[in-house]
């Protein structure tokens, strides 16, 4: 969703690439080859990923004085406070493909999928694998073991080791965004897309 | 010399003149507007075809759905999670990646896990996946959605391009439009730039710009009465006139906006010929930079009219295309292909 009040777009720049290899690392670039990022801003930032075959489109709209509402590829949102930068799912799952490893991850069981697709927040009983680097505060996508991306959230723990020493019921992470956004939220009521 | 759209008012002239009993007690069985009853038998020639018209409209129409490949490159993956969940589908023969649903399962199919993953879209109704095949977009083209939302065509056409070329996907409705974006996000397409804006002041932005273009134009739903049944006394004959005005400035529009050589699906969930032949004619009359071609799809379509009410239309828009739910088991439906020139 483009942020509210004037909102201005520019194309290009390295502030993504910079988010995504802190978070990621710098094998993490790779998801982003073939692609120009395009920073949408106003409150907040939104950043898309755009092919080549969508500049020269995007150029017109932006010389005729309009912003696209969205273009190409949403990677994700930039931040002014932590979490400077939250990924898309989609980015994110980009990410492991590139990287053909998943970090900053938390594997969650069917049950918990489905708890988190209601919103909830992800616990240690749902928590089956813990993928590294993992900060308090920091951005943690929550896979299924089907591979796919179905949530992200904030870490309330600094490593994954520190996952043995939690109750079950304890939470692991606090959920900001799930797909049941695209049910609950995402096409006519208002809920926020980042609860953060 | 008037146009098709001065013609209107003699057609009106001419639908009320034919308003018979037979007519008025059809209309009153059936609950419609009597007009509207004048016109289907106007436009099928017979009772017979206009009763069981009528009694298609009254039958729900069945689900379908489009596996996304653009986040499943397996459709199968997609068929076969939903059959654990107890649906029962079978593909339609003439979209490779769309399913009936013949047995619905346990999870309502906008709430399953493989919905929320972007696996597919959800249909009311098969003939919205007519107007993407019709105009057969590629990775090579630049494409306009001249009334995009809520992007069911818009995916359609991102997956049939593979994820490449362009689609500029224009709406002017704000609630619809956060739906397209939302639907584009969900499904992962990543070749749609999406501009909230009147369709008709394309030209102004891009020049003449696109290979290809879809109009699937805002129109009064009367394809669509088994999805709403409020629309058999909803649309007087001056709202049907008032949507011809406005898909006359959008297909000009969106004719303007396309290279010559390039082409133009027009497209409307009704089977109104004010919507659809008489909207047609007037941009065809207007201008001699467009041209109606053959539609290159496999189905056995009826042809659009060529005389409505005893106004005969131009010969080419005989080669567009109409769809009946009598007929074709799907929505009522009307497409036209056009070549700029």
């Amino acid at each position: 969703m483009p942020p509210k009040g004037t909102v201005r777009c520019r194309v290009g720049g390295g502030e993504l690439g910079e988010e995504v290899a802190r978070l990621f690392g710098a094998g993490a670039l790779r998801a982003l080859a073939g692609y120009v990022p395009m920073y949408c801003w106003s409150s907040f930032t939104e950043v898309y990923l755009l092919r080549e075959e969508l500049l020269e489109a995007v150029d017109r709209v932006l010389s005729s004085g309009r912003v696209p509402y969205s273009a190409g590829l949403y990677a994700g949102r930039l931040r002014r406070s932590r979490p400077r930068f939250i990924p898309s799912h989609l980015l994110v799952e980009r990410v492991y493909e590139a990287l053909g490893r998943y970090v900053r991850a938390l594997e969650a069981s069917e049950q918990g999928v489905r708890v988190v697709l209601y919103g909830r927040d992800i616990l240690r009983l749902s928590t089956l694998r813990c993928f590294e680097p993992i900060e308090k505060g920091e951005v943690v996508s929550v896979v299924g073991t089907d591979g796919r991306v179905y949530a992200l959230g904030l870490s309330e723990v600094d490593s994954c080791s520190e996952l043995e020493r939690l109750r079950a019921e304890d939470v692991v992470a606090r959920v900001i965004f799930d797909l049941g956004w695209y049910l609950r939220g995402g096409t006519v009521a208002r809920e926020r897309k980042y609860r953060v | 010399m008037p146009g098709y759209t001065e013609a209107l008012s003699t057609v009106w002239d001419r639908i009320r003149s034919s308003i018979s009993s037979r007519v008025e007690e059809v209309a009153s069985t059936y609950g419609y507007l009597s007009y509207m009853v004048a016109r289907y038998l106007e436009i099928l020639s017979s009772w017979e075809d206009v009763l069981e018209l009528l009694n298609a409209f009254e039958r729900e129409l069945p689900r379908s759905i489009r596996v996304n490949t653009l986040r499943f490159r397996n459709p199968g993956e997609v068929v076969e999670r939903l059959q654990v969940l107890g649906y029962a589908l079978t593909p339609v023969p003439w979209e490779r990646y769309s399913y009936t649903v013949v047995k619905p399962g346990r999870v309502p199919l906008g709430a399953t896990h493989e919905f929320l993953l972007g696996g597919y879209y959800l249909y009311r109704g098969l003939a919205s996946l007519l107007p993407p095949v019709a105009l057969n977009p590629t990775g090579s083209d630049r494409v306009l959605d001249a009334a995009a939302a809520p992007g069911g065509k818009t995916t359609h056409m991102a997956q049939l391009m593979g994820g490449r070329g362009l689609i500029v996907a224009v709406d002017v409705d704000r609630e619809r439009f956060r739906a397209l974006r939302t639907n584009l996000e969900r499904m992962g397409v990543e070749n749609v730039v999406a501009l909230r804006m009147d369709s008709r002041l394309v030209p102004k932005v891009f020049g003449r710009f696109f290979t290809k273009a879809l109009l699937d134009a805002p129109c009064t739903g009367e394809g669509i009465i088994q999805l709403d049944r409020s629309r058999k006394v909803k649309t007087s004959f001056e709202d049907l006139v008032r949507a011809h005005r406005l898909q006359v400035e959008l297909l000009r529009a969106t004719v303007e906006s396309v290279v010559p050589g390039g082409l133009v699906l027009y497209s409307t969930c009704s089977i109104a010929p004010e919507e659809d032949e008489f909207t047609v004619a007037e941009v065809l009359e207007s201008s001699d930079r467009v041209e109606v071609v053959d539609i290159p799809l496999e189905l056995d379509l009826m042809p659009g009219l060529g005389e409505y009410f005893g106004v005969g239309l131009p010969d080419g828009v005989r080669r567009c295309r109409r769809v009946y739910p009598h007929k074709h088991g799907m929505e009522g439906f009307f497409l036209c292909l056009l070549r700029v020139l």
